[in-house]
């Protein structure tokens, strides 16, 4: 199982580059990132780096809430459409996803998508029943 | 000295208000033994407190042994929650008030009938101070229920044979509307919503000359002078303040003149003192420090030597106005944490309270008041940690919205919640900061 670090940020001028001088100070990789923000003035910055474990007890050592959070991550066509066919397929699996990101690995070739699997129950048993294998975690970190 | 002839009073009480200092001390001395007498013999708390310090009530001869006396404070008043301060029977007690207190129990006070009438009696002599007569059209726009303002006000002003307008708070557009067509003439609520309501007024379009407003008496929390002066241009009336709090009464327990040259204090039912509030003992007089008060002639809840926690100093110089009623300052500060926003008393500890109800862990919070628009608001920063985290956005805002409810129905005023980083909140060597209040006042 792979997971990401959420990290707790206010929306103010320096808090984004606390995160990433921890991560820099340890040598860990960032290999995806999205940033929610609300209208309350703070946000959710989500990372998929190259150790989790060793990110997430970094970044609390540094004062910063964080956390590790369940992903999943599939592999799906780098072209128009491809990723049309993949949600269908998790669709048919009957996988409900809240949050979700994609990076392209090799352009025009595959890319990977990425979904929020906290909260769903037994989601690798239900993907593969529709012909779906999650990509294998090595691969997902970039190590 | 102001004579009241004809049917309009200057001065609603003179023989009392006019008083010399002899006569005032000899009715004082008469009702304080009488008190003493009868809380000893009726109430264990203060049987207790008394005999603690070695004192019988025979020891208490005249006004000059009060300060013998030991003190009251509202951790008594919570302690013996609701009723146990009260020394008549319930059947005696008529109404019942109650403000916020330190751990969302509030402080209850109970009134006879001849409590309710004396309260009227101090407040009418607080309207006529502050320019009233019987053919004003009051407007009474203190909340009525619970806190003390409004049923307060409109009794002393039914009293003085004014006409009452029972509006209560809020309703601001309404307000103005019966201020244009009742032609009110006296207005009563707490200064900042004075000036709210001037505000509302200039967006209406109407001008403070189009109305017959002449006196406002404002009250219920702490203003000052430059916040008169903005209040007096604006509404084009006299702004006076008027002092109380429900432990002791309520509004009326001492309230400007005419001269704004401090507030009258009804001495004859309350008797102030000051004290240091680090020593608890009587300062020389004229010095500041923390105002304690003595009800001499109540039945329902009488107070020996209640702290108000109020800072100010006595004055006891012969007033323009003729009264001869000593005057305390306007209140300078607290000696302890309490807030008063919008009129609402507000104890960080009361904060605290509902965020550790939340969590386990210790909370890091931080209480911002400020002055927006002339109302009082209240941001609270939350530090996200421990049991105030999550990953998840919506549960975030979820337990943002859980605090904002939870502290709004325990202080019954709005707060602005702000989830803020761990750490971020400053932490300073002793005691945590607590509250940041950038009103000035």
């Amino acid at each position: 199982m792979a997971y990401q670090v959420s990290i707790f940020l206010e929306n103010k001028i320096g808090r984004l580059e606390r995160v990433t001088s921890v991560l820099k100070e340890n040598r860990i990789n960032i290999q995806n990132m999205s940033l929610i923000h609300t209208a309350n003035g703070w946000g959710i910055l989500n990372l998929l780096v190259s150790c989790p474990e060793r990110a997430c007890a970094k970044l609390c050592e540094a004062g910063m809430s964080a956390s590790l959070r369940k992903i999943v991550a599939l592999e799906m066509q780098d072209v128009p459409g491809g990723l049309d066919g993949l949600l269908t397929k998790i669709a048919s699996a009957g996988v409900n996803f809240t949050n979700a990101y994609g990076r392209v690995v090799e352009p025009g070739q595959k890319a990977f998508f990425f979904i929020d699997a906290d909260q769903i129950e037994d989601i690798n048993e239900k993907l593969q029943a529709v012909g779906l294998t999650p990509v294998n975690d090595d691969l997902i970190y970039g190590v | 000295m102001i004579n009241c002839s004809s049917d309009i009073k200057m001065i609603w009480n003179e023989k009392i208000e006019c008083a010399s200092r002899e006569e005032m001390r000899a009715l004082q001395s008469e009702r304080l033994v009488e008190t003493v007498q009868r809380v000893y013999h009726s109430i264990p708390g203060y049987r207790r407190k008394m005999q603690e310090v070695g004192l019988v009530p025979a020891d208490i001869r005249s006004i000059d042994d009060l300060s013998k006396l030991p003190f009251t404070t509202k951790t008594d008043l919570r302690d013996n929650y609701p009723f146990g301060m009260f020394t008549v029977p319930m059947s005696e007690i008529v109404r019942v008030h109650a403000s916020s207190g330190t751990t969302g129990k509030p402080t209850v006070v109970g009134y006879t009938r001849k409590d309710l009438n004396m309260w009227a009696e101090v407040v009418t002599r607080s309207l006529v101070m502050a320019g009233a007569h019987r053919n004003d059209i009051v407007q009474v726009a203190y909340g009525y229920g619970l806190f003390t303002g409004g049923l307060g006000i409109h009794y002393g002003t039914e009293n003085l044979g004014a006409t009452v307008i029972p509006i209560s708070g809020g309703n601001t557009e309404k307000q103005i509307r019966l201020m244009q067509d009742f032609g009110t003439t006296v207005i009563t609520c707490t200064p900042s919503y004075a000036l709210y309501l001037a505000e509302v007024m200039q967006e209406m379009g109407i001008r403070p000359e189009e109305l017959k407003l002449r006196v406002g008496i404002f009250g219920a929390e702490p203003w000052s002078e430059n916040m008169r002066r903005e209040i007096e241009s604006k509404l084009r009336l006299k702004a006076i303040d008027i002092y109380g709090l429900s432990e002791v009464i309520g509004p009326g327990v001492s309230c400007e003149c005419q001269f704004q040259a401090g507030m009258h204090i009804n001495e004859d039912h309350f008797v102030p003192e000051i004290i240091d509030p680090q020593t608890l003992q009587p300062v020389a007089p004229g010095e500041r420090g923390e105002l304690v008060f003595t009800t001499v002639t109540k039945e329902g809840i009488p107070l020996l030597r209640y702290r108000t926690r109020d800072l100010t100093r006595l004055i006891y110089d012969r007033c323009e106005c003729g009264r001869t009623l000593v005057r305390m300052e306007k209140c300078t500060g607290r000696s302890d944490d309490m807030l008063i926003i919008r009129g609402v008393n507000v104890f960080p500890s009361q904060i605290e309270s509902v965020l550790l109800e939340m969590s386990e862990t210790e909370p890091h919070y931080l209480l911002i008041v400020d002055r927006e628009g002339n109302l009082d608001t209240l941001k609270l920063m939350v530090e996200v940690q421990g049991q105030f985290f999550s990953d998840e956005i919506r549960e975030l805002q979820a337990l943002r919205m859980k605090i904002t409810h939870k502290i709004e129905s325990t202080l019954g005023i709005s707060v602005d919640v702000k989830l803020v980083e761990p750490k971020t909140i400053e932490r300073t060597a002793g005691k945590a900061k607590r509250v940041i209040d950038n009103r000035k006042l």
